[in-house]
């Protein structure tokens, strides 16, 4: 234990690397965000008033409310498809772990392919997903193309791509449980659904809420997709906050706003971080 | 749906399965059927499902402005991440496997934010960094960045993986005088050699599909495979065809890698979002 202490210098590298890569950014970032400055032109100190600009305008609040919106909907889905999936392959013996494999390629396909797949399928002339619909005589919406079915088509394509994260981790969580409270749930006559209610569920309580804080934050950073499908549109019914923010950055050049779009949101996110992880101790200690 | 007793025997967890794979699996089935088809079967309505498959739109998307270029900066940019990752990574979770050593907690928690921050917060900051120091639109900046994302995940796994290994094993080797960069080396990294792997593998999945930073942060010679897939999605007439076959080529390596070392994905995947 002694000569542990001079161990500290293995954690030096990473400590640089973690400073330049967050800490500088974030400082950096907020400071930013005080300033007029479009790339080119001289910067000058405006204080709090991009914070006013983009809080009273009405591109922000519109990309924050989408950008919940979807998250809200894809986490919800994806967790529920999720757990349901594991619970049902969990009962299968044989070939179980091939469908593994199989159900997790979408995961490897890129945000950017990922949009290209969906916009071909999506088409609404050449489309196979209108045409398919068109079989059982069913007329497939403009899917992308239209203010109402745009942000639900985002929401479907994130379901397609992530729900197999959300499926991997409870099905190794399920497969880990220990099978003594399975068991004496079954001598106690357990319905199949009160099983599930007051043995898995409990048991799972804790994977479960990483998991949602795991997509909760990725959703919430959404881009690839929209910006591969959409770019934000129609009408900025798709526009997220993150796509906002690069509309304001890369197309508008105006770095301050784009910076003051940042704070606020990580802001945002932290404070539902902290929700979250207060309700899981919470939890734990009644538990 | 009769009783429970052939629970064991029940068949509709099958059903399930079927319908889950195949929709996990049809979209990318579908692209590639696209990407092999000519021009004139790629458009059929009623759709073509049988056709003699042609080779010529990934020969386009290979050939198109920057492609191969792209691939291969996207295969350097994953190395350099990953050695700076690992170099990083492994001494330092290795000395926040150790229980009572200073600041642990701070960095502990500081790697969950890193995680958590928006994109936009650190990319514009070194968009005006790199534009300055001349790193802007290099294979090297772009590297150099990644590691915002696989610096914090590297080190939250390899703890994790390093936490199953006894500490008895560094204590006998520690008495026998071995210095600790030496038992890292030859104690821990041989024995987390899986973790290590599923590290690397996620890491590299993340870096190759990676667009938002490479979007912000190069231009035209670093530019890498998910941008010059991104080329294809703007033009007034798109080439469904070379489209569908330049994504082919960048899901090809990932697939790849999902089918030959599903256990280590799935172990890395859980140990992240579990311990």
């Amino acid at each position: 234990m002694r000569r542990e202490k001079h161990i500290r210098w293995l954690i030096a590298p990473a400590l640089v690397l973690l400073a330049a890569g967050t800490l500088y950014p974030v400082i950096y970032s907020g400071y930013l965000s005080l300033l007029q400055w479009n790339w080119g032109s001289e910067a000058k100190f405006v204080g709090l008033r991009n914070f006013v600009r983009i809080l009273s305008g009405s591109g922000f609040p519109k990309a924050l409310f989408n950008t919940f919106y979807f998250a809200v909907f894809a986490v919800v889905i994806e967790t529920f498809l999720g757990l349901g999936l594991a619970l049902a392959i969990n009962r299968i013996r044989i070939g179980a772990g091939l469908i593994r494999t199989l159900m997790i390629l979408p995961l490897m396909v890129s945000g950017i392919a990922v949009s290209l797949i969906w916009k071909v399928m999506l088409d609404p002339t050449l489309g196979i997903v209108n045409y398919l619909l068109s079989l059982v005589g069913i007329p497939g919406p403009a899917w992308l193309g239209t203010v109402p079915t745009a942000m639900p088509s985002i929401i479907m394509i994130d379901t397609w791509w992530q729900t197999a994260f959300t499926f991997i981790i409870l099905s190794s969580a399920l497969k880990s449980l220990p099978a003594e409270p399975f068991e004496a749930a079954r001598l106690e006559g357990a319905t199949p659904f009160q099983t599930f209610r007051f043995v898995t569920l409990p048991m799972l309580k804790p994977v479960l809420i990483t998991v949602i804080i795991f997509r909760t934050i990725d959703t919430l950073k959404v881009f690839d997709i929209i910006f591969g499908t959409t770019g934000g549109g129609p009408l900025r019914a798709t526009e997220s906050v993150q796509t906002l923010a690069y509309q304001t950055a890369f197309k508008s050049y105006k770095f301050g706003e784009s910076a003051a779009i940042a704070v606020v949101f990580s802001l945002i996110i932290l404070v539902l971080c902290i929700i979250y992880l207060v309700i899981d101790t919470d939890d734990g200690e009644k538990a | 749906m009769s009783r429970s007793s052939s629970s064991r025997h029940a068949l509709w967890p099958y059903a399930v399965a079927l319908v889950a794979v195949v929709i996990s699996l049809f979209p990318i089935y579908w692209i590639l059927t696209i990407a092999l088809k000519n021009r004139v079967d790629a458009f059929a309505m009623p759709p073509v499902w049988l056709f003699s498959p042609v080779w010529e739109n990934f020969g386009k998307a290979w050939s198109s402005t920057g492609f191969s270029g792209a691939f291969f900066n996207s295969l350097i940019v994953c190395a350099i991440g990953n050695v700076l990752a690992l170099a990083a990574g492994i001494p330092a979770a290795y000395y926040l496997n150790r229980k009572r050593v200073p600041g642990r907690r701070t960095i502990l928690i500081w790697l969950l934010i890193s995680y958590m921050l928006p994109e936009f917060l650190f990319i514009v900051p070194m968009y005006v960094l790199f534009q300055s120091v001349g790193l802007y639109d290099t294979v090297i900046g772009l590297a150099l960045i990644y590691q915002v994302f696989t610096l914090p995940f590297t080190i939250w796994l390899l703890r994790a993986f390093f936490a199953d290994i006894p500490e008895a094993l560094a204590e006998a080797a520690r008495l026998e005088g071995a210095s600790t960069l030496r038992i890292i080396w030859t104690i821990y990294v041989p024995i987390a050699a899986p973790g290590i792997a599923a590290t690397v593998i996620l890491n590299s999945i993340k870096m190759w599909n990676e667009l938002t930073i490479a979007l912000a942060l190069t231009f035209e010679k670093a530019q890498t495979v998910t941008l010059a897939v991104a080329g294809f999605r703007g033009y007034a007439s798109i080439d469904w065809g070379a489209m569908s076959a330049a994504s082919i080529i960048i899901i090809l390596p990932m697939a790849l890698f999902a089918i030959l070392a599903q256990r280590r994905i799935v172990q890395g995947l859980s140990l992240g979002a579990v311990k």
